[in-house]
C-alpha cells in the first residue's frame, strides 16, 4: 500500500508520513501540486493521496481537479487535509471528488478512521 | 510516672472499653443506615452525618463478640481518624473517666484473641477493668469479604 | 519522544525561513497594499505555522497565528484593506511568532510571554474598515512586550532585585506552578499588597486584561465546604422540585424553576473554582525523575507541555499516584541505559515528555518516552505463559492490543527485578484507579522508539446524572454514562424471552444475546444466580462499560437525578462493586454502582478486560465439549431443521440484502469495523434456498477477529436445552449427528467444520475489532 502526501510543509509531511507508515503505508511525497503530478507520472497510482489545500505553484484544489480529470487517477482515493478556516471550501472539494477530509490538528485515530471508511485499512 | 488522660468509655457485650476523649467527635443514638453488600461483616453501614458519608463499624463484630441481642439500641461513637470520621457502634455509653496516676498495664492473658489484639492496655478501676481500645488496629482490616 | 523532536526541529527551521521572507513581504505590502501574490504568500506562511503547531501542542503559537490567519484571510480575499495599523499589528505578530519559536528552540516550551493584548488587537483589526480603522492605542512602545509582566513592574518600582525575579522564574521553569508574584511573596522578597498594586497597574494598562492576573487565592478547605454546600443545595433542590405541592401551585412552580436554574449555575460556578492546573502535581516529577535516573544510572530529561491544563482538584488528587507510577515505570523500564541508547543510535539522554490538553470535555494526559518500547512478541509470550491468554488468542491479537496487556492484572514486564517499580506490577492498579474516576488509559509503543501512555479523564466528577434503581429494599445509583436502555419483560413472557445457559441467564434483545446479572445476586443478597419473579414484570437495565454489554436485573427502576458523588471511606475502597456513595433527597445514603466491577464480579466480563481480548465476551465457552447442552434451532429456508451448539455462536445478527458486498469473489458484510465473510448454510448442505431474496438475512456469527464468519440461515426458531452426545467418529463432519428435537428430526451441525468449509478471507483481516 502506498500513500502520496502532498503538503508544502516538511514538518507536516514528516508527521503525516509517520502516521501513515505506522498504518503500514509506503510513503511518497510532494511539496506542491505540480510535484505531485510528476510523482504520480513516475511512480504510478498510489492507494491513497493526502492533500493539503494551500500550497504554492499548484494548490490542492487545482491538483484535485487535474487528477480527477485524468482517467488514470480518476478513482484514486483522496483525503483532503484542511484547517477550520478552509471548512467552507470543503463542500466544493467534495463536489470535485474528494473522498474524505480531516481537519488540522487531528489525531492518528481520526486519520485511521478515515482510512477505514475508505476501506484502505481494516478496523 | 503515668500521664493522666481522659477516656470516653462505652460498653460492648459487657466489656468496658475506652478511647481518648480527644479522639471522639460526637456521640449519638443510632440512626438509619444503608447496608453495604459485599463489605466486611463488621461494616454496619453508611450514615449521613450532616452531608458527610460516614462508615459505621460494629465493634461487636469487629472484636469477635456475639451479636447484639434484640432490644439494645446501639449508639454511634464518631471518632476522628486520618481518613475522616468513622463511627463505632457500641451497646451503651459510659462516663468520661480520668485515668489519674494509674499505670496502663498489659492486657491480661484471659482476654480472647480478637479483643486482646485490639487493646492497647488496661486500667484497673475499682472492681472493673477498663480496656483502652487501639483504634488504629481496630479500624484496620481487609476491606473485601470475598 | 525522539521522533517528535525531529518534527519540531523541522518545524522550527521551516517556520524561521518563512518568517524572514514574511518580514520583507509585509514591508513590501505596505507599499503595494493590493498585491494578491504577496498576501497569498504571507497568508500561507502563517497558515502553515498554525496548521502544524496544533499537532505539536504549541497552544500559544496556535492562538496568535489563528487570529493572524483570520485577519490575513480577510486581506487576501479583499474583504479588508491593508493600512498602517494592520501592518504594525502583523509585524508584531511576526515578532511574537519568532519569540515563541525562539523559546521552543531553547527549551522545547513556548515561554511565559503574554500575547493576550496582541490577540485582542488582531481580533479588533478584523472589524469593518472605515470606522474601526482607528485601532486601539498600544500602551507599550516595544512590540515584543505586549503586556508588562509582574517581574518587570516590581523591578521598576524598586521593590525587588532583578536576580530575585530571575530566581523565581527559574523555579517556575523547574515546574513550580505558582505565579512569579506568589513565589516572591513566599520568599518574603515583597509584601503581598505590593503584588496586588502591581496587578492593578497591570490590569489598568492592558485593554483586555487576562483572567490569570485578576485572580485571588482561596483556601482549598473553603472550596471543599462550598462544594459540599452546593451538593446539599442540589439535594434540597431535588427534594423541593419533586414535592407534590409544587405541581399544584403555579407561583411555586415558577419559583422552583428559577431555583433550579440558579442552583445549576451556582453548581457550575463553584465547580470552576475548584479547577487546578495539572502543573500542581507535575511539579514534583522533575525531581522524582532526577532521583530515579540517578538510582537507575540513566540520563533522563523531562519536558512538560500544558502544565496550565485544569482539572477538578478531586481528580488531580486521584491521578497523582497513577501518574507517579507511570512516570517511574517509564524511567525504570522504558528509557534505556545511556550505553544502550548510544548503541541504538539515540542520544545518551532519554526524554520523558508529559503533555496535557483539553479535548471534547475531557482532559488528555500523555506520558511519552523515547525508550526501547514494548515488544509485543515478548508480551504475548509472557501472557500465554502466565495463562492470561491461550496461544490462539495471542496469535490473533494485534500488536496494539498486545502492548495493552501490560494493564492485565498480575502482569509483569521487566526481565530483571529492580527495586524501583517492583516487577511491573501495579499497571493494573493504575488502570483500575483511572477507571474508578471514569477515565481510560491506553498504551501504544514502537519497538526501539518509545512508548506513549494516553490517559483520558473527565474534567470533574463531583456531580453526575444517575439512574436510581432498587434491589433488596435498598436504592442504588447507576451513573448514566453506562446506561444504554431500559427493558421491561412481562411475567408471562419471562420463560420465553429469557434462556438460561450453563447457569447464565440470557435475554434476546433484537437478535443479540444479552447476559443478565441479577443485582441482588451480584451483591450476594440472594444466593440464587437466577430467580426471576413469575407474577410481575422484571426490569432490565442494559448497561455498557468498557466494551461489555449486559443487562442488570433490578427490582425497581425509580428515576434519574443529579447525584453528588462522595467517596467511600477507606474500609470500603477495595470493593469492586461500588464507585462511591451519594445522599438522596430523603437524607439517606445510597451506594453508586461501579458498572464494570459488577460485570466482572458476576463473570460477564472477562478476567482480562474485553478490549484486550477481542470478541470473547459473549462466547459461552465449551466449544469442543462432546456434550452440547444448549442448541440454537433454525432452518435454511425449507422444511428441514438444523441446530448448532449455542456455545459456538458469538452473536445473532440481521443484515439487509443491500449490506452484502462481494470481495475475493464471495459474499461479505461490513461488521464491527471489519469485513466478515458470509457462508450460506443452504449451499453447503445442498438444500434449496427458497428464502425471499428481498428479506433480511439472518446470520449466525461464529468466531472472532480474522476467524469470524457469518453463517446465513433461514429463520432462527428457538434456543433449547438438549443434551446431545457428540459421537467422536463424526469429528470434522459438518452434520455431526441427527436427533429429534421438539418432535422434529434435526441435524446438529459442527460449526467449526462448517466454517472451515467456507474458509477465511485472504486479504481482509482486521486488527480485531
Amino acid at each position: 500500500m502506498r500513500a502520496l502526501i502532498v503538503d508544502d510543509s516538511r514538518a507536516m509531511r514528516t508527521m503525516l508520513g509517520r502516521m501513515m507508515a505506522e498504518f503500514g503505508f509506503e510513503i511518497l511525497q510532494a511539496g506542491h501540486g505540480k510535484e505531485a503530478l510528476a510523482v504520480l507520472e513516475a511512480n504510478g497510482r498510489p492507494d491513497v493521496m493526502l492533500l493539503d489545500w494551500n500550497m504554492p505553484e499548484m494548490n490542492g484544489f487545482e491538483l484535485l481537479v487535474t487528477v480527477r480529470g485524468d482517467a488514470r487517477w480518476s478513482d484514486l482515493p483522496i483525503i483532503m487535509v484542511t484547517t477550520e478556516t478552509e471548512m467552507a471550501q470543503v463542500a466544493k472539494a467534495i463536489e470535485h471528488g474528494v473522498n474524505e477530509y480531516v481537519m488540522k490538528p487531528f489525531t492518528k485515530d481520526v486519520l485511521l478512521s478515515k482510512l477505514e471508511l475508505l476501506g484502505l485499512v481494516a478496523a | 510516672m503515668a500521664e493522666s488522660r481522659q477516656l470516653c468509655t462505652f460498653v460492648v457485650d459487657g466489656l468496658l472499653l475506652g478511647i481518648d476523649v480527644r479522639q471522639v467527635q460526637e456521640v449519638f443514638r443510632s440512626q438509619e443506615m444503608t447496608a453495604v453488600p459485599l463489605a466486611d461483616p463488621s461494616v454496619a453501614g453508611l450514615l449521613n452525618l450532616r452531608g458527610q458519608i460516614v462508615t459505621a463499624i460494629d465493634l461487636r463484630t469487629r472484636l469477635g463478640l456475639g451479636p447484639r441481642p434484640d432490644g439494645i439500641d446501639p449508639m454511634h461513637v464518631v471518632i476522628r481518624t486520618d481518613d475522616g470520621a468513622v463511627s463505632l457502634l457500641v451497646d451503651e455509653i459510659g462516663d468520661v473517666i480520668e485515668s489519674g496516676d494509674d499505670v496502663l498495664e498489659r492486657p491480661p492473658e484471659t482476654l480472647v484473641g480478637g479483643v486482646r489484639r485490639m487493646i492497647q492496655g488496661v486500667y484497673k478501676l475499682a472492681g472493673r477493668l477498663l480496656l483502652v481500645l487501639d483504634t488504629e488496629t481496630a479500624l484496620t482490616f481487609d476491606v473485601v469479604r470475598g | 519522544m525522539n521522533e517528535m523532536d525531529d518534527v519540531v526541529r523541522e518545524f522550527l527551521v521551516e517556520s524561521n525561513e518563512g518568517l524572514d521572507q514574511l518580514d520583507r513581504d509585509l514591508v513590501a505590502l505596505e507599499q503595494d497594499p493590493g498585491n494578491r501574490d504577496l498576501l497569498a504568500r504571507i497568508f500561507r506562511c502563517i497558515h502553515t505555522v498554525k496548521g502544524t503547531c496544533g499537532f505539536l501542542g504549541f497552544s500559544k503559537l496556535e492562538s496568535v497565528t489563528h487570529v493572524g490567519e483570520s485577519l490575513l484571510a480577510l486581506l487576501r480575499d479583499g474583504a479588508r484593506r491593508m493600512n498602517p495599523d494592520r501592518a504594525t499589528a502583523l509585524l508584531r505578530l511576526v515578532d511574537a511568532v519568532r519569540e515563541i519559536l525562539g523559546h521552543i528552540e531553547q527549551s522545547g516550551e513556548e515561554g511565559d510571554g503574554n500575547y493576550d493584548a496582541l490577540v485582542a488587537t488582531l481580533t479588533e483589526l478584523q472589524g469593518p474598515d472605515a470606522p474601526a480603522a482607528a485601532a486601539p492605542a498600544e500602551p507599550e512602545a516595544e512590540p515584543e512586550a505586549p503586556a508588562k509582566n509582574m517581574g518587570d513592574i516590581l523591578i521598576e518600582r524598586g521593590l525587588v532585585e532583578p536576580e530575585q525575579v530571575a530566581e523565581a522564574a527559574e523555579e517556575q521553569k523547574k515546574g513550580d506552578p505558582r505565579r512569579i508574584g506568589e513565589i516572591l511573596v513566599e520568599k518574603a522578597h515583597v509584601p503581598p499588597h505590593a503584588i496586588v498594586e502591581a496587578l492593578e497597574s497591570q490590569t489598568d494598562a492592558k485593554p483586555g486584561s487576562s483572567v490569570a492576573d485578576s485572580s485571588v487565592r482561596v483556601d482549598v478547605g473553603l472550596l471543599d465546604r462550598l462544594m459540599n454546600l452546593v451538593g446539599e443545595l442540589v439535594l434540597a433542590r431535588n427534594q423541593i422540585v419533586q414535592h407534590p405541592i409544587v405541581g399544584q401551585d403555579g407561583m411555586l412552580a415558577a419559583t422552583c424553576q428559577r431555583l433550579n436554574l440558579i442552583t445549576t449555575e451556582l453548581q457550575e460556578g463553584v465547580m470552576k473554582t475548584r479547577m487546578q492546573p495539572i502543573g500542581t502535581i507535575w511539579s514534583r516529577f522533575p525531581r522524582v525523575v532526577r532521583d530515579l535516573s540517578v538510582t537507575c544510572k540513566k540520563q533522563v530529561r523531562v519536558e512538560m507541555e500544558g502544565k496550565e491544563t485544569e482539572l477538578d482538584r478531586t481528580i488531580i488528587e486521584a491521578i497523582k499516584d497513577p501518574l507517579t507510577h507511570i512516570v517511574r515505570n517509564s524511567v525504570d523500564h522504558g528509557i534505556e541505559k545511556p550505553a544502550d541508547r548510544v548503541k541504538a543510535g539515540k542520544p545518551a539522554e532519554g526524554c520523558l515528555q508529559m503533555r496535557a490538553f483539553h479535548e471534547g470535555g475531557q482532559v488528555n494526559i500523555e506520558i511519552i518516552d523515547d525508550g526501547g518500547g514494548i515488544n509485543p512478541v515478548k508480551i504475548k509470550a509472557k501472557a500465554v505463559q502466565k495463562g492470561l491468554l491461550t496461544q490462539e488468542q495471542a496469535d490473533r491479537m494485534s500488536d496494539r492490543e498486545a502492548v495493552n496487556l501490560i494493564f492485565a492484572p498480575g502482569f509483569s514486564t521487566a526481565e530483571q527485578v529492580t527495586n524501583v517499580s517492583g516487577r511491573g506490577v501495579g499497571m493494573d492498579v493504575v488502570r483500575t484507579n483511572i477507571e474508578r474516576i471514569g477515565g481510560t488509559v491506553d498504551v501504544t509503543s514502537v519497538l526501539g522508539q518509545g512508548t506513549t501512555l494516553r490517559i483520558k479523564i473527565p474534567l470533574t466528577l463531583a456531580i453526575v446524572p444517575a439512574l436510581i434503581v432498587s434491589a433488596g429494599s435498598q436504592r442504588y445509583a447507576i451513573p448514566q454514562v453506562s446506561l444504554v436502555e431500559l427493558v421491561r419483560v412481562d411475567g408471562d413472557d419471562i420463560p420465553r424471552a429469557i434462556e438460561t445457559i450453563d447457569g447464565t441467564p440470557l435475554y434476546r434483545l433484537r437478535g443479540n444475546l444479552l447476559p443478565l446479572v441479577q443485582l441482588t445476586h451480584a451483591l450476594r443478597l440472594v444466593a440464587n444466580r437466577w430467580a426471576p419473579p413469575t407474577d410481575r414484570p422484571i426490569n432490565i437495565v442494559v448497561l455498557q462499560a468498557d466494551g461489555v454489554t449486559f443487562g442488570l436485573v433490578v427490582d425497581d427502576v425509580n428515576d434519574t437525578q443529579e447525584i453528588v458523588v462522595k467517596p467511600l471511606g477507606k474500609h470500603l475502597k477495595g470493593l469492586t462493586g461500588f464507585a462511591g456513595a451519594t445522599i438522596m433527597g430523603d437524607g439517606r445514603v445510597a451506594l453508586i454502582l461501579d458498572v464494570f466491577g459488577i460485570a466482572q464480579g458476576a463473570g460477564v466480563a472477562g478476567k482480562v478486560r474485553d478490549r484486550s481480548i477481542p470478541g470473547e465476551s459473549l462466547q459461552v465457552a465449551d466449544a469442543d465439549q462432546s456434550v452440547w447442552r444448549t442448541l440454537l434451532l433454525f432452518d435454511v429456508g425449507e422444511g428441514r431443521r438444523f441446530a448448532v451448539p449455542l456455545s459456538s455462536v458469538a452473536r445473532l445478527e440481521e443484515f439487509p440484502p443491500t449490506a452484502v458486498e462481494i470481495a475475493e469473489g464471495r459474499e461479505v458484510v461490513q461488521y464491527r469495523g471489519g469485513i466478515m465473510p458470509l457462508g450460506r448454510v443452504a449451499d453447503v448442505l445442498g438444500c434449496a434456498d427458497s428464502r425471499d431474496p428481498e428479506a433480511n438475512l439472518a446470520v449466525v456469527v461464529h468466531g472472532a477477529g480474522r476467524e469470524r464468519v457469518g453463517l446465513v440461515v433461514g429463520r432462527v426458531h428457538d434456543i433449547v436445552e438438549e443434551s446431545v452426545t457428540y459421537p467422536p467418529e463424526t469429528a470434522g463432519r459438518i452434520v455431526a449427528v441427527s436427533t429429534v428435537i421438539q418432535g422434529k428430526v434435526t441435524d446438529v451441525l459442527d460449526v467449526g467444520a462448517l466454517a472451515r468449509s467456507f474458509g477465511t478471507l485472504q486479504t481482509y483481516g482486521g486488527h480485531g475489532g
